[in-house]
């Protein structure tokens, strides 16, 4: 079976600094792999490098088999991502700032589009609202609906739950769970360990750059996991 | 649920969208349009007072192109950096579109922009420096002021996404910008005084804004890809 994406010795440097050491990864159509690791690790750097953002220094990244090159416009259409920004414009409203996405995207019926995604992320009564008014939780959940605008069957998710409060982190967890249909791929990474276990099929930690652990959900309890992960911290720790 | 459909849109209409995109923003804040114009106002209104009698048309002209590029630097500073607020770039960055749209659609924005500053002053310059001569010739002027904003914007917008993501952007703008775009500046400036008093020949100035125009259209066209890379 064809990995719906593919990481292959994937390095990237920025100046002197490596940030990915030639990091391995095959995910599978339907899965929903988390990534954890401590801050530096590699994690927004390996989405922004998926996701076309950056280049990478060496190794390459495939996708469904064929390898992302500077032309990969077609691929882009298949990829939604949240990432630590909003990617909204704070002078358009909510309804606006999704009409500039679903045009880009060539979306069909965008009006009606946007309508279904604003009710469903519970905005739809802030529509017509400038985003620059909304929210941590409010732009969160506009961002997931930027993201899944064009309906794309893999998902990119920066640490999603970073500054929610509690409703807004049930909010999203109600949005993540319809939309895991089986055909949609998720990579998301998270400082969370519950949270991650609870959407996971597959886990993996990332470390000074590395994939140091990657196992099927199902093969580790949620406290082996988090003995793992800890112990991977740990090492990370300076020594006094 | 079916996933990954839709038809993209083709290059000019992603072009459009982000053209019309900004302009949405500036309807609803006009703090770009605002200051471009009092800038350009307040320089305009200064060059007045500097002279007592009548402004020579080159001066009158000189002035007028000074103040456009001023005002425009106040434009294309933000240009971009409305772009990096919220990451709006990346957004714009994983869309499904050659990155050279994001740089068209950004120049046609600023030239829009820069264009509105100049025909609101046109009217105040005339009754400012007394001269009802300005409008004699409207075509010709209309036609200038596009060649001119043309390379203004051109030039100005590649180097403002070059120079977003320094922390001196706001000085490093117009270094960069004021020795690149003189020629035309220089060229505009003759070619309007010619509109306004014909003398001699201005087809070499023509000639120069066009090149100018050309290069700076291509050029970024090419490099685009590599500026906005992270």
């Amino acid at each position: 079976m064809t990995p719906v994406i593919e990481v292959d010795r994937l390095e990237k440097s920025f100046g002197h600094k490596k940030a990915l050491r030639g990091v391995n990864l095959k995910v599978f159509e339907g899965e929903f792999i988390v990534l954890f690791g401590p801050n530096g690790a590699g994690k927004t750097t390996l989405l922004k490098s998926i996701s076309t953002l950056i280049r990478p220094t060496r190794g390459r990244i495939l996708f469904k088999g064929k390898e992302i090159d500077d032309g990969s416009i077609s691929l882009r259409e298949t990829i939604g991502l949240v990432s630590h920004n909003t990617l909204l414009y704070e002078d358009l409203t909510a309804f606006e700032n999704l009409l500039f996405y679903a045009r880009m995207y060539g979306v069909p019926n965008p009006k009606q589009k946007i309508e279904e995604l604003l009710h469903m992320v519970g905005l739809y009564h802030r529509k017509d609202d400038v985003v620059r008014t909304f929210s941590r939780g409010m732009l969160q959940r506009l961002t997931i609906a930027r993201a899944i605008l064009h309906d794309p069957p893999v998902l990119l998710l920066d640490e999603p739950y970073t500054g929610l409060d509690v409703q807004a982190m049930k909010i999203l967890d109600d949005l993540l769970y319809n939309l895991k249909d089986g055909l949609r791929t998720f990579i998301m990474t998270s400082h969370d360990i519950q949270k991650g276990f609870e959407h996971a099929t597959r886990l993996a930690i990332l470390h000074s750059g590395e994939i140091v652990f990657d196992k099927k959900k199902e093969e580790i309890s949620v406290l082996e996991f988090e003995e793992e992960f800890w112990k991977w911290v740990k090492e990370k720790e300076p020594v006094f | 649920m079916e996933v990954g459909k839709g038809k993209r849109a083709g290059f000019l209409r992603q072009v459009f969208y982000i053209v019309a995109k900004d302009f949405r923003a500036e309807l609803r804040t006009k703090e770009l349009f605002n200051s471009m114009f009092l800038f350009a106002m307040l320089a305009l209104v200064i060059f007045n007072f500097s002279f007592a009698g009548k402004m020579p048309v080159r001066v009158l002209s000189g002035a007028m192109w000074v103040s456009f590029l001023f005002a425009s630097v106040l434009g294309l500073n933000r240009s971009f950096v409305k772009e990096h607020e919220k990451g709006c770039i990346e957004g714009l960055l994983i869309a499904p579109c050659e990155r050279s749209v994001i740089y068209f659609g950004k120049f046609l924005g600023n030239l829009l922009f820069i264009f509105l500053v100049e025909l609101i002053a046109l009217p105040l310059i005339s009754i400012f420096f007394s001269r009802s001569e300005i409008f004699s010739k409207p075509f010709e002027l209309a036609g200038i002021l596009v060649l001119g904003s043309f390379a203004i914007s051109a030039i100005g917008t590649i180097l403002s996404a070059i120079t977003v993501n320094t922390r001196t952007r706001e000085l490093l703008l117009p270094i960069l910008l004021f020795p690149l775009i003189l020629p035309v500046l220089i060229a505009s400036v003759e070619v309007t005084a010619y509109i306004f008093q014909p003398k001699g020949s201005i087809i070499q100035w023509l000639r120069l804004i066009g090149i100018y125009d050309i290069i700076f259209i291509i050029v970024p066209y090419l490099l685009f890809d590599y500026v906005v890379e992270e």
